[in-house]
């Protein structure tokens, strides 16, 4: 990250090109696509989330768990889902053409392109503001939803009085990954042709070959990152109050009405809709097809096999490096082990091409300093999702260590065991389950990665998400549906199983 | 006075294989009285308030509030149609509002901006108005969360174990407090305790819950010298039980269902040594001292008969050691 922001001054031949013609655009459509989809993400998981948590509707257990399965589509498959979604609107640009002007139909144009593609990303990151607020509401259910109830007041006024102001700093939470997830996407940008900083680095590096230009623009990315980062503190330390207590008593949720109750199903059946059973479907129609026609089998084996090694292996050495750093920070109470931890997990909230384009630059003077060639390896491409996935596993396993080990420690100490000894005989059976729980949403986030996979991938290796990118990308949508599928059914399985143990827990 | 609450039979289950958590319980509450609903922990007494809050639907009975039905099998009145208010065991106050907000809060609340001054005066906490729940005493929290539930003037005010996350001390001020504000507000109050103190200081009326069935319902000095089995005589501290034929002279006695044996259940104090004039027909015991305990102001003597162990309870000034012979006879009028 240093590296990248090193170049925020740098020259470069083409960057005075890029300032007058694109810079604006991609910093436009940054913005645009950010605040957008943030406000969809917001509307529809913040309101799914409290439907599902604190009223009783037909249906209401199913979509308790359905809605988060939006999850386990990327934001690039998604996209491809909806490929000709723009084309069906082509007789309203035309209709703005014939009947207000050309240059209204490339507004129109920009508009629709610009909407389509908050949707599509809204649909699929919803989740992350649902699961948090989700998770907020039942917490606050048999404690503060109670008392405003016996207090006279009904749900629309407990909602906004109690339950919203309450549940801010988990939907902050939730709303920064929405934001991190949609300056990170790729795939979808490009496909639908929005202009971003990320389909901006990728174009400066690879179509103009300016590698120094795409790094300063990975800079100015990191600096609008920054912002945002700040932004988000400012908002969740802004709460004064911790509102986490539960009695662990039954909440007697809202009974609704038939028209109430019609209106709940279907808020919660549009977003699973638009997310979940229209992508999958039409994957599934055009992978049934493929596979009909011209469908190479050993091809796709190889391709899973990469795409499971790969992100087994990686989510391996991702959890063994969380449970690595957690349990020093926490056993020594060092605080530049704790400061160091915390630098450590900001890769999260970088985007895939900020860091592969970081990682880059540093391995290419590792190759030149010490005439070992790293670059383009899968050792680099390891510790890149290392860098990007760290945070992940880190705060799952934190969590845990917090709650079962932090007393244990203390009497292991006391009965004078070393920090080796505590680690093997006490933390690690303790945190078996968050370690796998880590390890898991490690390899979900890896197998629905693209850019940093695009990028650092070894010659010639491909994986799920780059085959289904680079047939789409020559057109190929149908085809690239059963590699599109296929990382998707490898990921429905952990999700569930994680639902399940959030809500048990 | 008329009946404010009635219960009627009212049942609540959990879980199909368990007993149920409320088991026909019937009661009622009059206006300007104070209810105290009192058992161990999981005898259903906390079930049994939120029924009445509205915060649990019962399976079976009914409640009826000012004469309209509250619940029953084929209408709910939703807890915030009703008009009561709950103070919450943790209190609830809203985190993210000042004692002020979290006191004007209540529906009802928005036009009684006189009442709720003074009961700011009355409780002490008009300092705290600008400060949040997190910058206030488990004390002052708690007079807070009592304000915010008077404030919006029902008329039945429900307190989940109220006094329990007080210390000691504490308590007993905030019991006289909060009697002096029942008073002065008129208000008709129920709770729920596992603390009999707090009934015996407190309530008009004590319900007793045990299994989630109410078990005893009177006064509380009727349901502390006359209970009406072993589980509510314990329920008031240490108690010796003997059969009915070793004290006949007992005023109270009860069947009990276990060893089918009618009881009679003394206080530890209810006993004394013999005095040189004679006592009647007092039946005395005699036996060897097995432990002594200092209590503070008494001592806690355990004494070995023939026939059963004895809880006595003297002055710190009766001289007694273990393996003492003793003779106690029993205290009719202490």
């Amino acid at each position: 990250m240093a590296e990248v922001l090193w170049h925020l001054g740098s020259s470069s031949d083409n960057w005075n090109h890029l300032k007058e013609t694109v810079l604006g655009r991609y910093l436009k459509g940054s913005v645009i696509l950010v605040f957008g989809t943030l406000s969809l993400s917001i509307c529809v998981g913040v309101s799914t989330a409290w439907l599902v948590a604190c009223c009783e509707f037909p249906g209401r257990r199913f979509f308790e768990w359905a809605l988060i399965l939006p999850l386990t589509i990327p934001t690039f498959i998604a996209a491809y889902a909806y490929f000709d979604f723009l084309d069906k609107l082509t007789p309203a640009l035309i209709w703005v053409r014939l009947n207000i002007s050309p240059d209204a139909m490339i507004t129109f144009g920009d508009i629709l392109r610009y909407a389509v593609t908050i949707l599509v990303l809204s649909f699929v990151l919803y989740p992350y503001v649902y699961l948090m607020a989700r998770s907020a509401f039942s917490r606050q259910g048999s404690r503060y939803l109670e008392a405003s109830r016996t207090l006279g007041h009904g749900p629309f006024s407990t909602f906004w009085r109690v339950a919203l102001p309450l549940a801010r700093p988990a939907i902050v939470a939730g709303a920064s990954l929405v934001v991190m997830e949609t300056l990170n996407d790729y795939g979808a940008v490009q496909h639908f042709g929005v202009p971003t900083f990320t389909t901006g680095i990728f174009r400066t590096w690879t179509a103009l070959n300016d590698m120094p230009g795409a790094l300063r623009l990975a800079a100015f990315l990191m600096l609008f990152i920054l912002f945002i980062i700040l932004i988000e503190k400012l908002l969740r330390s802004g709460a004064r109050y911790h509102g986490d207590k539960t009695t662990g008593l039954a909440f007697q949720r809202y009974s609704l009405g038939k028209i109430k109750t019609f209106a709940a199903i279907f808020c919660c059946i549009i977003p699973l809709a638009f997310g979940f059973i229209i992508p999958v479907t039409r994957l599934g129609i055009w992978a049934y097809e493929t596979l009909e026609n011209n469908f190479d089998k050993t091809h796709f084996i190889k391709l899973t096999l990469n795409s499971v090694g790969l992100a087994v292996a990686a989510s391996l050495a991702v959890a063994i490096t969380a449970l690595f750093l957690v349990y020093v920070a926490r056993y020594f109470k060092s605080y530049m082990v704790h400061v160091s931890n915390r630098l450590a997990i900001l890769g999260y909230s970088v985007p895939g091409a900020v860091i592969a384009m970081g990682i880059l630059f540093v391995s290419g003077q590792i190759n030149d300093v010490f005439d070992f060639i790293i670059t383009g390896s899968l050792l680099t491409l390891g510790f890149a999702y290392l860098i990007r996935f760290l945070a992940v596993a880190w705060q799952s396993i934190d969590s845990g260590m917090e709650r079962n080990c932090e007393q244990y420690n203390e009497a292991s100490k006391s009965l004078g065991a070393s920090a080796f000894i505590s680690l093997f005989k006490v933390n690690i059976p303790l945190l078996w389950n968050a370690v796998l729980v880590a390890g898991l949403l490690v390899f979900i986030d890896i197998m629905k990665e693209l850019p940093l996979t695009l990028i650092l991938r070894p010659f010639d290796f491909e994986t799920l998400s780059t085959r289904t990118f680079d047939l789409a990308y020559q057109s190929q949508i149908p085809e690239s549906s059963v590699p599109a599928l296929c990382i998707i059914i490898a990921i429905l399985a952990p999700v569930i199983w994680l639902n399940r143990k959030m809500e048990s827990e | 006075m008329n009946n404010l609450l009635e219960l009627s039979e009212v049942t609540k289950s959990y879980d199909t294989g368990l007993p149920p958590a409320v088991d026909q319980v019937s009661f009622s509450c009059l206006e300007g009285q104070i209810l105290a609903v009192i058992g161990s922990s999981g005898s259903g007494k906390t079930t049994l308030l939120r029924i009445i809050a509205g915060l649990e639907m019962p399976d079976l009975g009914r409640v009826t509030l000012k004469g309209e039905t509250m619940n029953s099998q084929n209408e709910c009145v939703p807890p915030e149609s009703r008009d009561c208010s709950l103070v919450f065991q943790d209190y609830a106050l809203f985190p993210n509002m000042t004692v002020q907000q979290n006191v004007a809060y209540g529906k009802a609340s928005k036009n009684n901006s006189e009442l709720i001054d003074r009961l700011f005066d009355l409780t002490k906490i008009g300092d705290l108005k600008n400060r949040y729940p997190h910058q206030i005493s488990g004390g002052e929290q708690q007079r807070v969360a009592l304000v915010r539930a008077l404030a919006t003037q029902p008329s039945l005010l429900l307190l989940d174990e109220p006094l329990s996350h007080l210390d000691p001390e504490l308590r007993n001020n905030v019991r006289c407090e909060l009697l002096n504000i029942f008073r002065v507000t008129n208000t008709t109050a129920l709770f729920v305790s596992h603390d009999t103190e707090d009934a015996l200081t407190m309530a008009d009326q004590v319900v007793v819950m045990q299994n989630g069935k109410a078990v005893q319902i009177g006064s509380p000095i009727d349901v502390y010298s006359n209970p009406s089995n072993s589980y509510a005589a314990m329920l008031f501290g240490k108690t010796n039980l003997l059969p009915r034929e070793l004290i006949p002279c007992a005023p109270y006695s009860f069947l009990d269902e276990d060893s089918g044996k009618e009881l009679v259940s003394i206080r530890p104090h209810q006993w004394m040594v013999p005095t040189s004039k004679g006592n009647g027909n007092m039946p005395s015991f005699t036996g060897a001292i097995r432990s002594v305990n200092p209590k503070g102001a008494y001592q806690e003597i355990v004494m070995e008969t023939e026939t059963t162990l004895l809880t006595i309870h003297f002055p710190r000034v009766f001289s007694a050691a273990i393996g003492d012979p003793l003779t106690v006879v029993f205290n009719k009028d202490s």
